[in-house]
């Protein structure tokens, strides 16, 4: 058997941390205390060999963050209750993985990546919390990395199909809902639903052998929505919240935002050259064997969040322009979008670098 | 082992993306984005680097000098996780050497052009960053060995086509233009998405070579894969009823409508039946829909074309006129005939589009005199009112974009009414402010 490369999982962990920190870095300078603690505990939990601390340092990780969620009500709620089940789930894997505990991680996943029904406090938490959203986006991927590595096969292989099946309709229901959102809130609520959907859809498909597509397809989704969120604040910091009702015109004083906004927003629908559009192929070929249904919903979702992204980056930044007194992307701003961007590109063009490890964590497809 | 003949390989898909990432990447973290020259300079190394190993390969592939070059080069694998693969491979025979040499030569042209025609326009730098993305995307199709990198070069033809339509952004139809032949690609590649991941799964292979294995499964499957792949192919090449985009896609500026719409990506749907001509060789069903799909284009677009008023749009017209006919060519299975047709096709559009402007002013003495001809003839019978009536249609383009449009519509109404329960049950706050917004 290939030992684990623990090259992969430090670099996750490294990225977990870099981009829960971002968004106070970009509009700060440094992170807050409370940002440390919620970078510190889920890069944490990436590292460690056992489930029941993986998942442990997750309850903690995520209750802390609901308890800064409170201003967001129901958000909050949805938060704790992850953290229960994280909590849960750890307790129950000190016997070692069972039915219940998996049930109680995809549970704590899906409630966090917010499933058709369950995704209520989403957009609450982003406008009261921008960047506690941005934070509870990234520690998705380590609940998802967690589950991949913990969880009971012979359960994932049972509810594998069910899986597959709720997270392409919850995609397929929020890509056509990206369609008709009237600001840019809501658009990128619709995409990290859509994107949610993606994961779900992807990480039961793990349970019949496509663990490495499943951590690709959310490192990718991760890495471009979170780049999405952060030009997403960028832009509202400097013009106040974006309506979609009429051109914006932003693109002569903002050109740098434009292009980063633009990159990210591709990458997120399957872009080639980028990690979405790997990602993209992975999910669909994951989700053929489960479900002909799904792949078919996956591959439309896209399409539809493809094309209210472009609708969207036309009426922020096209139409007659507008000028501003605020500047475009500032070092600090400029160096987080090139270095996702890099990291996008890289992965991409070069997806067996990441595709190598991952097959050495959870074997092969 | 690694030759010359990987390398030009690389080189050509290669030299030109890089040329546009170093340009993007200078304007993203430089203090200020570069100048016109410094741009065209960086953008010029790597289409002239694309041409020359183009041409390279086009000389190694029919004189096996300095190195033999033809069927399957294999880079190995872009992506394997056990026996799932996508694999890095190029395919170089005659297709691929035409069709690679027309898009470097066009491309290289069209930059030049475009040196003078976009000089001090606000978007030049954004043109040729874009310029160098969608010739990375032709190369990247023209040598394609498998289905997956056939896609990954086709979507990056998509992208900067959609981008080039709403190039004049200041103004509002360009951006509309922009979104609606970006919809239809998308909508159409989904058909295309989905006939790879089920090619690799009934054939087991996207290899292009490899396609010819459909043979063994049965015609409602080989069926299926075909007229996925027709779906894709009509969106790319505005066949019917995906026409409509067309004739909006010419507000871009006109080297990129020359290149774009005369030139390479109109027929790239073409190049992919092209490609895949095995697949529809055994699809007979398929074949005759894609055949009579194409004629059905080609009087339909025949028809349009006598009633447009402007140099672009006539254009786009006799370009789906004669699309229509290399379609139904290659869905008869005469492919050689279909490969000269279209190379013949694309130099003589580019040439057209590039001189629309002059075109219009040499043809206005002409149209007039033909316009007061027919007037004076036109009486009230049965006849003419059937004729004027088919004049009215036509100048309407059959009204085909408010057809699909009343077909799209049941479609926003339910994503509307989706997004109305989403606001009534689970975001109440939102519904207050996009209230107040409106």
């Amino acid at each position: 058997m290939t030992p684990e490369p623990i090259i992969l999982r430090l670099f996750l962990s490294a990225l977990v941390a870099l981009l829960v920190i971002a968004p106070d870095l970009m509009a700060r300078g440094r992170p807050s205390a409370a940002t440390l603690l919620n970078a510190t505990l889920p890069a944490l939990a990436l590292l460690m060999p056992h489930g029941t601390l993986a998942y442990g340092l997750l309850a903690l990780a995520t209750g802390a963050q609901a308890y800064q969620a409170r201003p967001a009500g129901l958000q909050a709620v949805a938060m704790l209750l992850v953290s229960a089940l994280a909590l849960g789930a750890a307790a129950l894997l000190l016997a070692g993985p069972s039915a219940l505990a998996f049930y109680m991680s995809i549970l704590a996943l899906i409630l966090r990546a917010g499933l058709l029904g369950l995704h209520g406090g989403m957009s609450v938490l982003w406008r009261k919390l921008p960047t506690l959203q941005v934070q509870q986006y990234t520690t998705l991927l380590v609940l998802v990395f967690s589950h991949l590595r913990f969880s009971d096969h012979a359960t994932a292989q049972a509810a594998a199909d069910a899986i597959v099946v709720l997270g392409a309709s919850s995609a397929l229901v929020f890509g056509l809902t990206s369609l008709v959102q009237r600001n840019l809130d809501g658009l990128l609520r619709a995409s990290m639903l859509m994107h949610g959907g993606f994961m779900i859809a992807a990480t039961g498909a793990a349970g019949k052998g496509h663990a490495v597509a499943a951590l690709f397809v959310s490192l990718s989704m991760t890495l471009a929505v979170v780049g999405l969120c952060l030009m997403v604040l960028a832009l509202e910091a400097r013009v106040g919240k974006v309506t979609l009702l009429h051109p914006g015109g932003r693109a002569r004083a903002f050109p740098r935002l434009a292009a980063a906004f633009g990159i990210f927003g591709a990458a997120g629908v399957g872009m080639p050259g980028t990690a979405g559009f790997i990602a993209d192929d992975l999910i669909l070929h994951a989700l053929w064997s489960e479900s002909v249904y799904a792949t078919i919903a996956v591959a439309l979702a896209s399409a539809l969040l493809a094309i209210a992204t472009l609708r969207a980056i036309t009426l922020c930044f096209m139409g007659p322009q507008t000028g501003s007194v605020a500047p475009d992307l500032l070092p600090a701003e400029r160096l987080f979008a090139f270095g996702l961007i890099l990291l996008l590109l890289v992965s991409g063009l070069t997806p067996q670098l990441v595709v190598g490890a991952s097959v050495g964590l959870f074997g092969s497809i | 082992m690694f030759d010359l003949g990987h390398l030009a390989l690389v080189v050509a898909i290669l030299s030109p993306l890089l040329a546009a990432i170093i340009a993007g990447s200078s304007m993203l973290i430089g203090t200020r984005i570069p100048g016109e020259r410094t741009v065209v300079r960086m953008l010029w190394a790597g289409l002239l680097s694309a041409l020359l190993a183009s041409a390279f390969i086009a000389t190694a592939y029919a004189t096996s000098w300095p190195v033999p070059l033809h069927g399957e080069i294999d880079f190995g694998s872009w992506i394997a996780i056990g026996d799932y693969e996508i694999p890095a491979v190029f395919l170089v025979d005659q297709y691929a050497v035409a069709f690679s040499l027309l898009g470097a030569v066009l491309t290289a042209l069209v930059a030049r052009f475009s040196e003078t025609y976009l000089h001090k326009d606000p978007g030049f730098f954004r043109f040729y960053v874009l310029l160098g993305l969608f010739a990375a995307g032709t190369q990247l199709l023209a040598f394609a060995g498998s289905l997956d990198l056939f896609f990954a070069g086709w979507e990056a033809i998509g992208i900067a086509s959609a981008l080039f339509i709403g190039f004049f952004h200041e103004r509002a139809e360009p951006v509309r233009s922009a979104i609606r032949a970006f919809t239809t690609y998308r909508l159409c590649d989904v058909a295309f998405l989905i006939a790879i991941v089920a090619t690799h799964e009934l054939v087991g292979s996207t290899r292009l070579a490899d396609l010819g294995r459909a043979e063994s499964l049965p015609t409602l499957e080989v069926s299926l894969i075909a007229f996925l792949l027709l779906i894709a192919a009509f969106g790319k090449s505005a066949q019917l009823p995906f026409s409509g985009w067309l004739v909006r896609a010419m507000e871009g500026p006109t080297p990129s409508s020359a290149l774009f719409y005369g030139g390479i990506s109109i027929h790239a749907g073409l190049y992919l039946l092209l490609r895949t001509a095995p697949v529809l060789g055994m699809a007979p069903w398929a074949a005759m829909f894609g055949a009579t799909v194409g004629l059905l284009t080609a009087f339909y677009a025949s028809a349009v074309v006598r009633t447009q008023a402007d140099a672009k749009g006539a254009l786009a017209q006799a370009t789906l006129a004669q699309i229509g006919l290399i379609l139904a060519e290659i869905c008869f299975g005469w492919t050689t005939l279909a490969l000269v047709h279209l190379i013949t096709h694309a130099l003589l559009r580019v040439w057209q589009y590039l001189r629309a402007p002059n075109m219009l002013h040499d043809a206005h003495h002409h149209a007039h005199h033909e316009h007061r001809t027919h007037a004076a003839t036109a009486t009230d019978t049965a006849l003419s009112r059937l004729r004027r009536r088919l004049y009215v249609e036509q100048l309407h383009r059959f009204r085909l974009d408010d057809r699909l449009d009343a077909l799209v519509a049941p479609v926003l109404a339910l994503a509307h009414w989706l997004q109305r329960i989403d606001e009534r049950w689970f975001d109440r706050d939102e519904r207050r402010r996009t209230d107040t917004e409106a």
